[in-house]
């Protein structure tokens, strides 16, 4: 009690040493108390990102890949994860487990999707037009793709002294050799009495040298929708529907939408409007300002879509907004582009209500087909129309654009996309080659074929197809009742958008990787533990990863910044010590007479390192209690208001727009545990050189 | 020369100090007895030794030469755990400066002693405590601390933690040096008082008025006694 009492005397005598050592650590604990409470919190959210939008608590991948399996894309951006040889049974033996919720197949993929251009689009709605014989409408869009084709033609001449013509394929200087024939008067007075020859031209000639085609990337999840949709619980659709149970389709991330797929001046708009309400001003800031640049530069974005009804529209309401009298519709949407902070909002609502009905918001709208072109895993290249059937968001994650770049496709989609040998590409290729009158043969038999050997009719598959994926069970029932019309391979694939497709055909195909939801409450070590144990005994060919390994680069993120606070705490507590050390040597030589004289009366060596102890543990309780104190008065407080993510990643790192740590024993626990070792190991050099205080120097100012 | 048994016992005594590579003898030849219950003055002046030769008989320095024997004890033959053991147990220690711990308040100073030696109780260690700070007449300022205190109260605290183990002897290096000189008599009433209930002095001083109370004194020149134990106070204070 005794030493207590002197240890706690002391630090209220000694108070430049006790105020600079009780800063330190109540600093030190602050920081490590704030630290492992942001950090935990962060773990937490990450987790939530991850686990609920795509990840599962736990992944599975073939233990043959060769490369990691990084389901945000990783440092190598190697994609060679092999397959999973027998999903069926993974999946079977692995939702068998207790505490298992389910268990998702996937596959992750990047893939193109072509836009198309401008021209493109015009020529699509003149076709309509004149299937539906409306005469104005006609009329219309002939005028408009008359001047797009003449704009086209200026444009290649200026391009022309630029370009070496030697890098255009054949069929654009071919292109460029008709563009004249197709401006002059003569192909448009003759358009009446061919019409559909005529678009034949604009659309096989002429519409592949327009430029600017608007191409994207797509990240996609081939995954089993249905099960998916029920297991990942931050997945919501926005606009649109699922895609029907079973069945082929594509699900823009809402994100991917606007970003990518979203008209681009609109996009610049809707960007701005974002920024302005952060409070950033057009005047000051350089971001905004070049959106302005871009928009007016960009004005063909917009006067190229409007035929001349939608031009008048347009050109009316500019000319109100403006004020002014201009006819040329291309200086109007440049002076109505050059926006100030003051006519942002009335200018963004013009927009939207008078421009943006008349273009072509989306490339790809919620409905259309598109063809998204891949690369197999043999290095073809490869594509596969898809209907759209709306757009969807990870709760939460709406911004983040790590959460907001994966798409989501069926797995039969992705496995043709992929290259995988599937039923139904089996029976595509059998009716090209029935239609055509090709046969494929091996190489073996190739001579003989060719110079009249005696190789049989039979047909053999040489287009890399998987043994294990050419199961007899993929040919369902349904496909024989849908099976391919013999003339025509565009009708087959419009024939699959509507196939209904079994759980069997879903399961029993290629799967790269699984996701696997665990019940609420289930700890993901021992899981992941029992998982592993049933890899081993079933044989199932598996690597076993939690979320933060399968996320590759960003799971491992929490564990960076774990590295840098630990780093940066050792870094303070080392300067700490060091400084706590001086001072409490020079404490320790202060009071060298009031040791000695306690040696002298009595106390042993072991009791002044006691009373040093003590005096130090007693320092740690106190300051490492106030160090506690104000940090969890800091984490309440920022638990209530909640850290506010400043960019995309962040609000991907909190799961939300906001981040709101908890504090727990644990932290408070490990920052003591911290404390009580820096206090210890400083005070033990100032502590050694009191216990080798001699009684003499209670003497000292005698004789 | 007094017949009672001796507690302290100094043969043939020789303390060198080392400053450097040069050997400055502090004590020569120093045989010396203290018996129970004598109240010994050393005396001499500044340099002479008294504080080193207290330092041996208290155990918190060895000699060089000789033999330094404490209630028995050779002191050259103890580890330094038994010099601490000894220090606590037998010997009572004043000193110049008061030394006492300056955190602590008079009571918790004087319990410091009984709280090494843990051998009472609270309740008993409390009694002796308040006892010997009513015996000192200190008792009412029990809770003050050091400099809550006068030199004087300082110095009776002192006494009283020098007493409260109920040692064998009392060293006092300088009692009275950093006080005025009606509290420094007050003292030396005291520790005379002391004396008479049976406790064990020796104390070193230089200052006459003090000398001319011992009971014997000790007179110490360049580190050597010259005057050994019997003559009187007055007849050393005429010659001092």
């Amino acid at each position: 009690m005794i030493l207590i009492h002197i240890a706690l005397r002391n630090l209220l005598s000694h108070k430049v040493k006790s105020s600079i050592v009780g800063g330190l650590l109540v600093f030190g604990t602050l920081l490590v108390v704030l630290g492992q409470s942001l950090l935990g919190s962060l773990d937490r959210s990450m987790s939530t990102s991850i686990v609920n939008s795509m990840s599962g608590h736990i992944q599975v991948y073939s233990k043959d890949a060769k490369d990691p399996l990084a389901l945000f894309g990783g440092m190598g951006g190697g994609n060679e994860i092999g397959h999973l040889s027998d999903f069926p049974k993974i999946r079977k033996t692995i939702e068998a487990l207790p505490g298992v919720a389910a268990v998702v197949p996937m596959g992750i993929d990047q893939a193109v999707v072509f836009g198309g251009n401008i021209l493109d689009v015009q020529l699509e709605q003149l076709r309509a037009a004149e299937k539906a014989k409306d005469r104005r409408r006609i009329l219309t869009l002939r005028a408009h793709v008359r001047r797009i084709v003449g704009m086209l033609e200026n444009e290649l001449k200026n391009l022309k002294g630029f370009t070496d013509e030697s890098r255009l394929t054949e069929e654009m200087r071919q292109g460029i050799r008709d563009l004249p024939g197709v401006v002059a008067d003569a192909f448009w007075d003759s358009f009446d009495a061919d019409p559909l020859g005529h678009l034949e031209v604009l659309e096989n000639k002429i519409a592949k040298l327009a430029i600017g085609e608007d191409m994207f990337f797509l990240r996609y999840i081939g995954t089993d929708t249905e099960r998916f949709r029920k297991v990942f619980d931050r997945f919501e659709m926005v606009d649109g529907m699922p895609i029907p149970p079973g069945q082929r389709g594509f699900l823009f991330n809402k994100l991917t939408y606007e970003e990518q797929v979203k008209h681009k001046t609109a996009r610049r708009l809707d960007k701005m409007k974002d920024r302005m309400a952060e409070g950033f001003a057009i005047a000051k800031d350089e971001e905004l300002q070049q959106a302005i640049k871009l928009n007016r530069s960009q004005y063909k974005e917009i006067t190229y879509q409007l035929d001349d009804d939608a031009a008048a529209l347009v050109r009316a309401a500019v000319q109100k907004e403006l004020g002014s009298t201009e006819a040329a519709l291309e200086k109007l949407v440049d002076a109505f582009m050059n926006m100030d902070d003051s006519n942002f909002a009335r200018r963004y609502k013009v927009f939207y209500d008078v421009v943006a009905p008349k273009l072509r918001l989306y490339a790809v709208r919620v409905g259309d087909t598109m063809t998204i072109n891949g690369m197999t895993q043999s290095g073809y290249s490869t594509s596969v129309n898809v209907k759209v059937y709306g757009t969807f968001r990870f709760r939460s994650l709406d911004r983040s654009a790590l959460a907001g770049s994966a798409n989501i496709t069926d797995l039969m989609t992705y496995r043709d996309l992929f290259g995988f040998m599937t039923a139904d590409k089996r029976s595509e290729i059998e009716q090209l080659q029935k239609d055509s009158g090709i046969k494929q043969v091996t190489r073996e038999d190739a001579e003989a074929d060719l110079f009249g050997g005696a190789a049989g009719e039979e047909v053999t598959d040489t287009t890399g197809v998987t043994p294990t994926d050419a199961p007899a069970a993929a040919t369902p029932a349904s496909l024989a009742a849908t099976a391919p019309p013999a003339d025509n391979a565009r009708t087959f694939a419009a024939s699959l958008q509507q196939r209904v497709y079994s759980q069997d055909d879903i399961d029993s195909g290629i799967v790269r990787n699984a996701a696997i939801m665990l019940k609420p409450g289930e700890n993901e070590r021992d899981l992941m533990q029992r998982i592993k144990d049933l890899n081993d005994r079933e044989k199932l060919g598996l690597q076993v990863v939690d979320w933060r390994t399968a996320s590759g680069i960003v799971g491992q993120f929490v564990g960076v910044i774990y590295a840098v606070l630990a780093t940066s705490i050792l870094v303070i507590f080392i300067v700490a010590l060091v400084i706590m050390n001086n001072s409490m040597v020079m404490a320790t030589m202060e009071r060298t007479r009031e040791i000695g004289t306690m040696r002298a009366i009595g106390a042993q060596r072991s009791e002044i390192l006691k009373m040093f102890v003590v005096e130090a543990l007693v320092m740690a309780v106190v300051f490492g209690s106030a160090g506690c104190a104000i940090a969890g008065a800091i984490v309440t407080w920022l638990g209530q208001v909640g850290i506010v993510a400043r960019n995309d990643f962040m609000i991907f790192l909190f799961a939300g727009p906001r981040l709101h740590p908890f504090l727990s024993l644990t932290h408070i626990v490990v920052a003591f545990v911290v404390v009580f070792l820096v206090t210890l190991i400083s005070t033990l050099y100032p502590a050694l050189l009191a216990t080798r205080i001699t009684p003499l120097a209670a003497m000292q100012d005698a004789e | 020369m007094n017949q009672r048994m001796s507690i302290v016992r100094l043969q043939q005594v020789d303390k060198d100090y080392h400053l450097g590579k040069v050997i400055v003898p502090a004590l020569r030849q120093i045989d010396l007895d203290i018996a129970a219950g004598e109240f010994t003055v050393i005396a001499g002046p500044s340099g002479s030794g008294k504080t080193t030769l207290l330092n041996l008989i208290g155990c918190v320095d060895i000699a060089t030469q000789g033999t330094v024997s404490v209630d028995g004890h050779d002191t050259a033959k103890l580890t330094e755990r038994e010099l601490t053991r000894l220090r606590l147990e037998r010997l009572g220690f004043i000193f110049q400066s008061f030394n006492l711990v300056g955190v602590l308040d008079a009571f918790q100073n004087v319990e410091f002693p009984l709280l090494l030696q843990r051998k009472l109780g609270k309740a008993e260690r409390r009694e002796r405590v308040m006892d010997l700070l009513k015996a000192v007449g200190i008792d009412s300022h029990a809770h003050h601390r050091p400099n809550e205190l006068s030199g004087g109260q300082r110095q009776r605290v002192a006494i009283a933690r020098a007493l409260v183990t109920q040692p064998r002897i009392v060293l006092a290096d300088e009692p009275t040096a950093n006080l005025d000189s009606a509290t420094g008599n007050a003292i030396v009433d005291l520790m005379e008082k002391l004396n008479s209930q049976g406790t064990t002095f020796l104390f070193s001083t230089h200052d006459p008025r003090v000398v001319g109370r011992a009971g014997r004194v000790v007179r110490m020149v360049d580190g050597r006694i010259v005057l050994p134990g019997a003559e009187t106070a007055a007849s050393l204070s005429t010659q001092a």
